[in-house]
């Protein structure tokens, strides 16, 4: 019969077109680098305040020796600890990120198929919701001390609501036919949880866990800036009051790599795992 | 009668609500085993209203649905059905889909991958196991709602406008697909449409429904020999039975308005 004629072309071609329209051309860091030169050239000029804020080339500097420079045994704080420092930060949101997703997913799915999870949990979760993580902040200190305890709790608590929220909507959102059909074909509850509701709510889960991790890096910062004595937030405030601005720009644009570097993650980890939806 | 496949007795279903719609009206029907049943007449007739009750997905409000002599309690895969919009599971391949059942049962691979095999290749579909269901056309996804069902050998298909959403072109296609399999298989068959031809074309017998509140109005046996193609359409008999029915249903739109007014 017919059913070869009616097969829809494979879109293999995603990566690529993307690649046409922002990679491809130059036109994609046109932007970027002229606002660099714009900066630059006003730093030349003297129209920045001197010893304030420092020029693209005084930050690309600061971060090489941050980076690549020799340690000097607390002589300079800001040569060669770059790993370090962001190591401690990375650690911190790493583990506080996969506690927020390991307690998110589930509930999350549990509340959105479950009227009586959604009964008994739902009105406590909802209660502590719009307290924002950085009220916290104290109760944290107060908790934990200034240790790494208290930066991973304010980053689980914040990476968790997204997450919770797009979970609990991505396990409602089930099609009402793609339960029957569940049902008609003998799938048992478990099944169906496992089988039908969490890889239908899986396009929302990880919508829910990149704003998370946009969250997560946020709250490392704040935590690091008040609770805890080392990461990328407590060199932004340290460096400050020393007057090193180009290490406080340095440490900017660190966060927002690996903020970026994370969301980039997330993506691949979703194209792996939710082939379907990209394919359409 | 227990040599009736289904029985419906009295069965009423008013849906809940601030307006409650009565769907069904004390209906009786029964379809004997091994017969193709056509359930035809105006939309919002409660069609589909009676087809969920059978297959478990909805409760009578009063009344029983039995099948097999036993009263419906909940879905199961002893009635296999196809959905309009084939309800495939997105995430799964086609070879997933259809043997969907026979995994969440707990079947071994040796019950089930021949059975499988064939009825994908019985459907069209044997180059396509790995193809997911948004690579497929409509009439290739329903081929696939259909494939898996008959995995199932159910006692019982039903099936809910399966082609209502195809093209003329598919929809021939797949009618004629479903009568040259049903003529292998010769189990009972509860089909709803609103296409008097598809109707007469593939059944052994037509139930009328009326406007609501939903009730049947009449039952057509249609004896027309099988095996039988859409070159029937144009048979004199097809043509006098399509009349009838088309009187039929075209004095429930009439007095649907006349109520109406």
């Amino acid at each position: 019969m017919t059913a070869a004629d009616g097969a829809v072309e494979i879109e293999r071609g995603a990566g690529a077109r993307f690649g046409a329209r922002f990679g491809g051309s130059a036109l994609v860091v046109l932007v970027p680098l002229a606002l660099l030169c714009l900066w630059e050239a006003a730093g030349a000029a003297g129209l920045l305040p001197t010893g304030l804020i420092p020029t693209p080339t005084m930050v690309i500097r600061a971060w090489y020796v941050w980076t690549f420079g020799p340690d000097t045994g607390g002589f300079n704080a800001y040569s060669g600890t770059w790993t370090d420092v962001v190591a401690n930060s990375a650690q911190r949101v790493v583990v506080g990120y996969i506690l927020a997703v390991l307690l998110a997913v589930p509930i999350g799915i549990l509340v959105g198929w479950s009227n009586l999870v959604a009964k008994l949990v739902d009105p406590t979760l909802q209660s502590l919701r719009p307290i924002p993580i950085t009220a916290w902040l104290p109760f944290s200190i107060a908790l934990f001390g200034i240790k790494d305890y208290g930066a991973i709790f304010l980053i689980c608590l914040g990476a968790f609501y997204p997450i919770l929220i797009n979970a609990t909507h991505g396990a409602r959102s089930l099609d009402q036919n793609l339960h029957r059909a569940a049902l008609m074909m003998g799938a048992s509850s478990r099944t169906i949880l496992f089988r039908v509701v969490l890889p239908n709510a899986l396009p929302a889960i990880f919508a829910g866990m990149r704003i998370g991790a946009g969250i997560a890096w946020s709250a490392v910062i704040v935590a690091e800036l008040v609770a805890v004595k080392s990461g990328l937030g407590y060199v932004l405030w340290d460096a400050y009051y020393i007057g090193r601005m180009d290490v406080v720009v340095a440490d900017m644009a660190s966060i927002g790599m690996f903020g970026f570097l994370t969301d980039c993650l997330l993506i691949a980890l979703q194209k792996r795992l939710v082939r379907w939806r990209s394919v359409a | 009668m227990t040599s009736d496949a289904i029985n419906l007795t009295r069965v009423t279903k008013i849906f809940g609500g601030a307006k409650p719609v009565r769907a069904l009206d004390n209906v009786d029907l029964s379809i004997g085993k091994g017969q193709f049943a056509a359930i035809v007449g105006p939309s919002g007739c409660g069609k589909s209203t009676i087809l969920n009750l059978v297959a478990g997905f909805e409760k009578p409000t009063s009344g029983e649905v039995r099948v097999d002599g036993k009263p419906v309690r909940a879905p199961g895969p002893d009635r296999a059905v196809v959905f309009q919009e084939a309800a495939l599971f997105p995430w799964l391949s086609v070879w997933e889909n259809t043997v969907f059942s026979a995994r969440a049962r707990g079947q071994p691979k040796s019950a089930y991958e021949d059975k499988a095999r064939q009825f994908l290749a019985r459907v069209g579909l044997a180059d396509f196991h790995e193809h997911l269901p948004t690579q497929l056309s409509g009439g290739m996804k329903q081929r696939v709602g259909i494939a898996r069902t008959l995995v199932m050998e159910p006692h019982l298909f039903l099936m809910d406008e399966p082609f209502g959403a195809l093209d003329a072109q598919t929809r021939i296609d797949m009618q004629e697909l479903l009568l040259s399999v049903w003529d292998e298989l010769r189990r009972t068959v509860v089909f709803i449409t609103h296409d008097v031809d598809e109707a007469i074309l593939l059944a052994d017998v037509v139930f009328v429904m009326s406007a609501r509140p939903g009730r049947i109005r009449s039952r057509v046996p249609v004896e027309l020999p099988r095996p039988r193609s859409i070159d029937l359409i144009t048979d004199p008999a097809f043509v006098a039975l399509k009349r009838d029915i088309f009187n039929q249903i075209r004095h429930e739109a009439q007095a649907v308005r006349v109520a109406a007014n």
